[in-house]
């Protein structure tokens, strides 16, 4: 598939792509085995209830990463939360692409009035500060499950994702083949899902990726402050604890530790990926990423 | 030929001697177009904000009520008068529509929010203005040195790309650049706070200290702001260095930068009057534009070192659920970021003198 | 005029030459591989001399032109070759292998450019007074007062009024910004000047005031002018020597008589039949069958053998070199005319043999 070539194009090609996926996908794979690995470090038992092992042990071979004020297994805790983050990032990226896909489309293609009204309020949610909104959307809402605060988390990022994908639809939209299309009586939808779609799907990609940015620091935000999903054991909540429980000040770092380095990879993959799409994709940034300069070797050689 | 049916589907239409009048009134019609602009989208902004406060289950009043029960015991009737006597002043008898008037009156006109319950019964604007001049310092003097910091290195980082160093320092701020602000102040706590105890870890002064333009609190106020500012101007300067970096590499392409070589001028001349004359405005822009995720990314700055500014304040409000705290800073952040970006945009044309309206 | 020519020879130490090319060779380095957009080009400039560069789109002139500079960038870059330039008041040096420094302060005071598509060339944010005082300023130490008297001076002998000093790029039209720069080619009275398609953009009045200001320069100061244009006309009324450039190479180069009158090499000729006639008989004009080659996918032997008239087999096979032919009352040795052509050169090894 067109899609499958295009990502082997950019694996090849970009080495922030590379660093990036494969950051993300240790991070995918060790939230994924959560499953297994948890068991594992439990050893038969459940390392995540609670005072299943003495309060406060510092790292060792039994527990790598120590145990917390309850007693669980912090690298237990870690795992869990690290699938809770990636779901809620995923599934909040994939909503908001969504709504992106289809304001943009809508604005992009229909132009005009509603173009004008959606291209504002999208600027709207972009330049104002929307994070305390979100705030106290959450704060008033207390959202309990994953499914609530993804919603949430999507009403906030979709503009992230509508930005990318516009600007594209519009510069898309004035081509000749599309003229063509449109002269040939095909109906809007076909020319939308022939013609515009596949040219639009690596900036869709790249909408998703800034989408997810978003979310996950939103996520992460409302976590920290306590108004994450209550129910679920997440990355924010453990460093909401951390201070809370004055880990600072305990020297009990891999509650500080053990949440902060995935957050921090996982923007930091979620980054790079991003970058790349944009290096490969935006033609105006192609020129400005580096390119390969060779010396001659000067002897005339025809090639 | 199809370009421009297009660009007229994009554009509402407007009479034929209107068109003529902004055709000869370039300026002023930039003007009057950009401050439209301004005004409908603070407008709306405040809408969906005031939308937002009343989507909320509950009212304020009621909602406080509830968390207030659930720690102290109280008598049914006695508390219903005193709902009802907030209800009347939170003004929340009135319609909708009614209330959407008052919120904007109060906002736009009287600066009068009602009281805060934080600090109740003090007027939510002065707890606000209170907190005010703390984000401004810190959020400001970071910006500002991080939006100098960054420019310089972007320069020297897209002059130089050729080199190896400049390479990687490009893809490590590019790796750095979306990491929140939070993270790298949580790392900054642990290590200078607590494990160096060089800085300390909270408030904005010592308590000990008096308030007043002494060099004593002064200092305190600079020992305490180092790292809540360190947090944000570590990855803001990153943000600032991509941007002036892609500028710098986008106007070294251009002709007369060629032609510069070719006029035999030093480096230094071309770099400050031929690059940096060139770029500088849309950085500018660029700024303005950032405000708001920067406002964003501090809130939580604000509340792990307790600093006493808005986002902290904000984080406070909401835990209690002060209504109109909430509202104001809200509202305070959408009127401030609007603001800044419309005076840039409206300033923009007087220093750039090829600025086509 | 014959006068001036002496005394700028004297002066510069007896040698009537400003600028020698050798086997100069760029290359790009694109996507597809190395691409040599200028494949062994020589020639040489005599001062005072306008030398015509002239051929197809795609046939190197400009990224010559900009070697000739030392400023080809990335993906261009020159591979070989040596530029020495004999400048008035220093011995000669070689522009490629000239330290950093000394380019820099041989740039514009002897060495001057006037791109092509002059258009973007001016810096938008500066004024067009500061932008001769930044040149000016940098490589001689006049006053402030005295460089706007210079600038005003140098405007009207292009046909631009004074108030021009104190405007910004984008106030004045293309052909006005285009003459603003020939201007300030003139500035520092160069030794030579490089001037890529001047005139192209501008209406035939204005081209004739740029004709004339250059022959005059040429008289007056002695300046040498490498002057490159696909306008047939133009290279007529102005250059003293042409040098025909066909897909990297330079195919013919003689006195602009010699090569209107009888040109060598079939593409010259197919160049020159071209040239509508303004008297006589309408004739049917001759284009040139097939389409200039890209650098990427050059014929082999005589790059030109698809499309000659008078392709042989030894065409297809062997790269033609640039040779002299014997010319009937030849001058100086620079006006000799030399053909890169299997035509002349089995002429001349026949008349050896």
């Amino acid at each position: 598939m067109r899609f499958l070539r295009a990502a082997y194009k950019l694996w090849t090609s970009s080495a922030k792509f590379r660093v990036g996926l494969s950051i993300m996908g240790i991070l995918v794979v060790l939230g994924a085995g959560q499953s297994i690995l948890v068991p594992i470090i439990g050893d038969g038992e459940d390392p995540l209830e609670i005072a299943a092992y003495k309060q406060w042990l510092p790292p060792s071979s039994d527990h790598l990463l120590g145990t917390d004020r309850y007693g669980r297994d912090v690298l237990a805790m870690t795992l869990v939360a690290l699938v809770a983050s990636l779901k809620v990032g995923a599934v909040a990226g994939v909503l908001s692409t969504i709504v992106g896909v289809i304001v943009a489309f809508v604005a992009g293609y229909k132009g005009g009035l509603l173009d004008a009204i959606l291209a504002t309020i999208t600027e709207m949610f972009l330049v104002v500060p929307s994070f305390p909104l979100l705030l106290t959307l959450s704060a008033y809402v207390r959202a309990v499950n994953l499914a609530h605060v993804a919603l949430m988390l999507t009403v906030f990022s979709w503009p992230f994702a509508a930005r990318t994908i516009r600007a594209q639809v519009l510069s898309l939209r004035s081509r000749p083949y599309v003229d063509l299309a449109r002269v040939s009586n095909l109906s809007d939808l076909e020319i939308i899902f022939q013609e515009l779609l596949p040219n639009v799907l690596p900036y869709i990609g790249l909408g998703f990726a800034n989408a997810a940015l978003g979310a996950i620091f939103a996520l992460m935000g409302l976590e920290v402050i306590g108004l994450g999903p209550s129910e679920t054991l997440s990355l924010g909540i453990m460093l909401n604890w951390a201070i809370g429980w004055g880990a600072l000040s305990l020297g009990a770092w891999p509650m500080l530790v053990a949440p902060a380095v995935p957050l921090v990879l996982l923007f930091t993959g979620m980054t790079l990926i991003n970058i790349s799409l944009e290096e490969t994709y935006n033609p105006r940034l192609r020129e400005v990423a580096r390119i390969e300069a060779p010396r001659g070797n000067g002897d005339g050689e025809l090639h | 030929m199809t370009n421009t049916k297009t660009d007229q589907r994009s554009r509402p239409r407007l009479s034929a001697r209107a068109r003529r009048w902004f055709a000869d009134h370039a300026h002023a019609a930039y003007v009057i177009r950009r401050l439209g602009r301004y005004v409908l989208t603070l407008w709306g902004a405040l809408t969906v904000a005031f939308i937002f406060f009343r989507l909320i289950p509950g009212d304020p009043v009621s909602t406080y009520l509830a968390s207030l029960e659930q720690s102290h015991v109280h008598n049914a009737e006695e508390a219903q008068r005193i709902v009802d006597h907030y209800r009347e002043l939170f003004g929340l008898n009135d319609s909708l529509f009614d209330q959407y008037i008052a919120y904007l009156r109060q906002l736009l006109v009287s600066h009068d929010l009602g009281p805060a319950l934080i600090d109740f019964p003090t007027p939510s604007q002065i707890v606000i203005l209170r907190a005010l001049p703390w984000t401004i310092g810190l959020l400001g003097l970071s910006t500002v040195f991080s939006w100098i910091l960054g420019t310089v290195l972007g320069v020297i980082v897209g002059w130089r790309r050729e080199s190896r160093i400049a390479d990687a320092v490009t893809s490590v701020a590019l790796a750095l650049s979306r990491i929140p602000y939070y993270l790298v102040a949580l790392m900054l706590v642990y290590f200078f706070a607590f494990r160096l105890a060089w800085f300390p870890p909270m408030s904005a002064y010592a308590p000990s200290i008096e308030r007043a333009f002494t060099v004593e609190f002064l200092v305190s106020v600079v020992k305490h702001g180092t790292l809540p500012a360190l947090s944000i101007v570590m990855i803001s300067v990153c943000n600032w260095l991509i941007i002036t970096r892609t500028m710098v590499i986008t106007t070294l392409g251009e002709d007369y930068l060629v032609f510069a070589e070719a006029k035999g001028l030093s480096e230094r001349r071309v770099a400050v009057h031929y690059v940096l004359r060139n770029c500088w405005l849309p950085l500018i822009t660029a700024f303005g534009i950032r405000l708001g995720s920067i406002f964003n990314g501090s809130v939580l700055v604000e509340r792990l070192f307790m600093y006493p500014g808005l986002g902290n304040l904000l984080v406070q409000s909401l835990l209690m659920l002060d209504y109109n705290t909430l509202q104001g800073i809200v509202a305070l952040s959408i009127f401030g970021v609007l603001t800044a970006n419309a005076a840039i945009d409206l300033l923009l044309p007087i220093l750039d003198p090829r600025v086509k309206y | 005029m014959a006068d001036s020519h002496v005394r700028s020879a004297k002066r510069a130490g007896a040698e009537s030459t400003v600028a020698e090319i050798n086997d100069l060779r760029v290359f790009y380095q694109t996507n597809r591989g190395m691409t040599w957009a200028v494949d062994g080009v020589s020639f040489s400039v005599g001062r005072g001399e306008i030398l015509g560069i002239t051929g197809e789109s795609g046939c190197g002139k400009t990224t010559m032109a900009n070697a000739l500079l030392h400023l080809t960038r990335p993906p261009g870059h020159i591979a070989s070759g040596r530029i020495c330039l004999y400048l008035q008041d220093s011995e000669a040096l070689d522009l490629l292998k000239v330290d950093k420094a000394r380019l820099r302060k041989i740039r514009w005071r002897h060495l001057a450019y006037i791109p092509q598509g002059s258009m973007n060339s001016l810096n938008p944010t500066m004024r067009v007074i500061d932008q001769f005082a930044d040149v000016i300023g940098e490589h001689t130490s006049t006053p402030r007062a005295d460089i706007r008297n210079h600038v005003v001076d140098l405007l009207s002998q292009v046909g631009l009024e004074p108030q021009i000093v104190g405007k910004f790029p984008h106030e004045l039209s293309g052909g006005m910004k285009q003459r603003v720069i020939i201007a300030m080619a003139m500035a520092l009275q160069p030794d030579l000047v490089i001037a890529d398609e001047p005139t192209t953009a501008l209406d035939v009045n204005v081209q004739r005031v740029i004709i004339q200001t250059l022959a005059d320069l040429r008289d007056r100061m002695g300046m040498s002018l490498i002057f490159i244009t696909h306008d047939m006309a133009v290279q007529a009324e102005l250059a003293d020597r042409v040098a025909v450039m066909y897909a990297g190479r330079i195919v013919e180069i003689g006195d602009v008589r010699s090569i209107f009158k009888s040109p060598l090499h079939p593409y010259t000729r197919a160049l020159i039949q071209a040239i509508p006639h303004v008297e006589g008989e309408r004739v049917c004009l001759q284009g040139i069958s097939g389409s200039a080659p890209s650098p990427t996918d050059w014929p082999s032997g005589c790059r030109f053998h698809p499309r000659c008239p008078a392709a042989m087999p030894v065409c297809r096979r062997e790269l033609p070199q640039l040779l002299p032919v014997e010319q009937v009352g030849a001058g100086p040795a620079s006006s000799q005319s030399l053909v890169a052509c299997h035509l002349h050169s089995s002429v001349l090894r026949g008349r050896i043999s």
